[in-house]
């Protein structure tokens, strides 16, 4: 018979029917009865009326009755032997099949049954789902229980349980794939469903088997230890001793109890990045030495882990003498104990001097070397290094041990390990794209912590932003957003998408013309707003060539104000200011020594403007530096710590060849027409490598702005004087051969509009200045300034030279 | 069905469970009361209570021998003792455990033996 078989009539298809009648309700109602006959037949029996026997002895048949059902009924074990699916079927799907089901039907059963309500609520994936994909022919279900067979092995299920069948639905439909996209899946994300509730399953088995943890004559051959229970903390009777043994910290975990059994210097450093789980580890060992049904050697077996805190500590004991003495009093008490293992977590504070920390090398370095205490050390991988280097001895006393990050897959197991406590402490439920969003987010975005610190981090918090108690992929994105100040999900308000869609008017309100460099920028922005963008670039990489003063910087300044949110937004740096090679660590230095660096203000700012300022100024090196950048959105700083750029839009601007597109265009050359010609000549003068100038999305050509445009800016630039006077509840209006006298007089082909505002701001100004002060203009009045009040105080070409040459200097 | 099914857990299966839950119970009073562990600890000093080395004049070790010694009997005669009960109390959980295990064959019969019992209509007499 093939496992594509069903057969309705086998003896453990009508076990599980008989499983699924007794319902706990009845189940309850089996107790009662059994109260009920036992009590009422004693009482017979003890006034005399031997019906009672009868009584007492019919209580056996609900009471074997209620037994079966616990013993054998409620799991039904498969068989091992299976010749049909429903030897291997999990009993409550195999109590609610008819005798010919189709696949419609077996997706309306999982829906009813746990394991089609775990996909229901983890995955998004329900009965109504399921029953759309399904097919209403029961000649397809062979196909169907094959599948499951296969899912089964393949996720190592012992049964083909109802989340077995959710996905062997999902499977057997041919568009599987572009339906789970929809909801942000993968058939490997359903599959690994699977091995979830399983998982969970086998934690709640492995909780629920009855420990051997050394009874009570167990701490009788050990020795006091007042000191330590006052200053330590003892993970392993405190309840924090964690029963779980974790895939990714297997291996450091059997080093650990290796050197803590072995002969020789009993300590042990774990060393790794914060948030790696150092921490963890030394409680899985501490859970694990409790067990007396563990494999650890006989010498580690019912030994006591003690935390020692550096700052409770120091609190404790503040002069140094004091603390000395204090930490070689708790350290004799556990070797005379014979049953501690000492851990100083943050070792490093009890080998530095600083605020929370204390240098207490001399103390414990004659420990590491010599003594047979063993001791667990936690240290972060940098400090560790900065302790080694300033004291090699130290390094050589210990027992390294590395604790890596964990990688994507263990990952998404501590997570599934830490949400059986943070669902029922914070009464939420999550998702698993909540998980898989995390681990993307957390390792885009949170650079202080390693995996799975940084994801496990984001996932608590995003149980804040849960929507009727459900932590989705969303919620993980809100948490983000709301506690990094960036924008990641799609565009969903309506007041965005308006902005979105009119980003080139409302750039336009605050600079002229450069329409192809508008239109270029906003559409990158909406392409990443609208979640059609390559995630792993930044939003958009520009560089904007043309001479000074036709609004480059003007550009990434509006995008920042208009869209980013401020210009403060705008990380701008001087390129210039990188014109040696020692200025590549600059660039990339530590936030805590330089703030101003580019990866310090990245980290803090990742959603943002950057914009590298005359890039033709820097050094070669600084350029291959940000070629990664360009390319990947990422930048690695100082310490080695990725830094993303992916939600920022890079632009560089450069006055590389100024003086040809001017000359071309005077000659009336169509400036689209002569781009590529230009950006060859830009290649030829060395001046940029191929390869860096491939790296952006585009190279935008600036022209210089035209008279009219001039005169549109003149016309900005009163709009910001305005702005300012709003404070004296004063306006300005300036007549139009006032405006074009100002265009004339400010204009510089050399140096754009830049110095006509210095010319347009000092002639109105400084009228409306006069007027004021001659009391010739009041509160709520309008200065109106005419061409002949511009001619008096720019008088001559001379005097706007003047002003000119003024913003020629700065 | 129903009745073939209940029967054949009940003698097979069912009995054997009923044995494992037996073993684990003794098991656990065996952990709690940890006979292994106070065996191999029998003349251990208790609570490490005068177990260290000391250094001094041989009045001084002298003396320190002696504590420990005495460190050592006690320890003996409160491990004995727990060995004692724990064996005792165990003991008393394998008769029990045995005796659940044979009730447990005779329970499918309690139907026929009630009926039995009330047509020969035997009850207990208070007086």
């Amino acid at each position: 018979m093939a496992v594509s078989s069903f057969k309705y009539s086998s003896p453990r298809a009508e076990k599980a029917r008989i499983a699924v009648s007794l319902s706990r309700s009845r189940i309850s109602l089996l107790v009662l009865c059994v109260a009920v006959f036992i009590i009422a037949g004693i009482t017979a029996v003890v006034f005399g009326w031997s019906v009672g026997w009868v009584l007492i002895g019919f209580s056996a048949i609900p009471a074997m009755t209620i037994e079966w059902v616990g013993g054998e009924l409620r799991d039904l074990k498969p068989v091992d032997e299976y010749s049909s699916i429903d030897d291997v079927l999990s009993g409550d799907v195999l109590g609610l099949l008819s005798r010919k089901p189709t696949p419609y039907e077996v997706a309306t059963i999982v829906g009813q049954v746990y394991g089609g309500q775990f996909f229901a609520v983890r995955f998004g994936i329900g009965s109504g789902f399921l029953q759309e994909i399904s097919s209403k022919d029961a000649t397809d279900t062979p196909a169907l229980w094959e599948e499951a067979m296969t899912i089964a092995k393949l996720t190592g299920s012992s049964k083909v349980s109802a989340a077995v069948l959710v996905v062997a639905i999902i499977k057997i439909y041919p568009k599987h794939e572009a339906l789970l996209a929809h909801l942000q899946l993968t058939i490997d994300d359903v599959v690994a469903g699977v091995t979830w509730q399983n998982h969970i399953h086998d934690v709640i088995e492995q909780y629920k088997k009855p420990k051997r943890t050394g009874g009570i004559a167990r701490d009788w051959s050990f020795g006091w230890i007042p000191t330590l229970s006052e200053f330590g903390q003892n993970i392993s009777t405190n309840g924090s001793a964690s029963s779980v043994e974790l895939e990714a910290h297997k291996e450091a975990l059997d080093q650990l109890v290796h050197v803590l059994s072995s002969n020789g210097r009993q300590n042990a450093a774990l060393v790794g990045p914060s948030g790696v789980g150092k921490t963890e580890i030394v409680y899985t060992l501490a859970g694990k030495l409790l067990n007396g049904l563990s494999d650890v050697p006989a010498n580690l077996k019912f030994r006591q882990i003690f935390l020692l805190d550096a700052a409770a500590l120091i609190s404790a004991a503040p002069g140094r003498g004091e603390l000395e003495s204090l930490v070689n009093q708790l350290l004799n008490e556990a070797y005379s104990a014979k049953n501690i293992i000492i851990c100083l977590d943050n070792a490093e504070l009890f080998f530095e001097e600083g605020l929370g920390s204390v240098d207490m090398t001399t103390v414990l370095l004659p420990i590491l070397q010599n003594s047979d205490q063993q001791l667990i050390l936690t240290m972060d991988e940098q400090r560790y290094l900065k302790v080694s280097e300033r004291n090699g001895q130290l390094a050589n006393a210990l027992n390294r041990i590395a604790v890596a990050p964990a990688s994507h897959d263990e990952t998404i197991v501590v997570m599934q390990d830490h949400l059986m406590t943070v669902e029922y402490l914070q009464n939420v439920t999550y998702m698993y794209q909540a998980l898989e969003e995390a681990y993307r987010l957390g390792a885009r975005y949170i650079h202080d912590l390693a995996m799975p610190g940084r994801a496990l981090k984001l996932l608590e918090s995003a149980a804040g932003y849960s929507e009727q108690g459900l932590v989705t992929a969303f919620s993980v994105q809100q948490a983000i957003e709301k506690t990094m100040d960036i924008k990641i999900t799609n565009a969903h308000s309506v007041d965005e998408r308006e902005k979105l869609l009119h980003l080139e008017d409302l750039i336009h309100e605050r600079m002229i013309n450069q329409t192809h460099a508008v239109g270029v920028v906003s559409d990158a922005l909406r392409r990443a707003r609208a979640g059609v963008r390559n995630q792993n670039r930044p939003i958009g990489t520009f560089m904007f060539l043309g001479p000074t003063g036709v609004g480059k910087t003007e550009l990434a300044k509006a995008l920042a104000d208009v869209y980013f949110g401020g210009e403060d937004r705008l990380v701008r740096l001087d390129m210039n200011e990188y014109v040696s090679n020692d200025d590549v660590t600059r660039l990339i230095a530590d936030g805590a020594d330089e703030p101003g660096s580019l990866t310090a203000r990245l980290m803090k700012q990742p959603f943002s403007v950057v914009l590298l300022d005359e890039i033709e100024k820097a050094h070669p090196n600084v350029l291959t530096t940000l070629l990664q950048l360009l390319d990947e959105g990422i930048l690695r700083d100082i310490r080695g710590r990725e830094v993303s750029f992916r939600d920022a839009i890079i632009i560089a601007t450069s006055n590389a060849g100024a003086d040809r597109i001017r000359e071309h265009i005077e000659r009336g050359i169509d400036i689209e027409k002569f781009e590529s010609q230009f950006i060859d000549e830009l290649i030829e003068s060395n001046l940029f490598k191929p390869e860096f100038l491939n790296r952006f999305d585009e190279i935008i050509m600036f022209r210089p702005l035209k008279k009219d445009e001039l005169l549109q800016v003149v016309d900005l630039i009163i709009k910001d004087v305005n702005k300012t006077l709003e404070l004296q509840k004063v306006s300005v209006t300036v007549s139009q051969d006032a405006k074009e006298y100002l265009v004339d007089a400010g204009y510089d082909p050399r140096l754009g509009a830049r110095p006509m505002r210095r010319v347009v701001q000092r002639a109105v100004e400084n009228t409306v200045a006069k007027q004021v002060l001659s009391g010739a203009v009041e509160a709520g009045g309008t200065v109106e300034i005419r061409l002949e009040q511009v001619e008096a105080l720019v008088s001559s070409k001379k005097t706007a030279d003047g002003i000119v040459n003024e913003s020629t200097v700065e | 069905m129903f009745l073939v099914g209940i029967l054949t857990w009940w003698y097979g299966d069912g009995w054997r469970e009923r044995a494992v839950m037996v073993g684990g119970r003794i098991a656990r009073s065996n952990d709690y009361f940890s006979v292994g562990l106070l065996l191999s600890t029998l003349f251990s000093p208790f609570r490490q209570i005068s177990a260290g080395r000391v250094d001094g004049s041989f009045a001084t070790q002298l003396r320190a021998i002696a504590d420990k010694l005495i460190s050592r009997m006690i320890g003996a005669i409160i491990r004995s003792f727990m060995i004692v009960f724990g064996l005792v109390v165990i003991l008393l959980q394998a008769i029990f455990g045995g005796v659940v295990l044979a009730v447990w064959l005779f329970v499918p019969l309690f139907p026929i033996i009630g009926l039995l019992m009330m047509v020969i209509g035997w009850v207990p007499s208070w007086r």
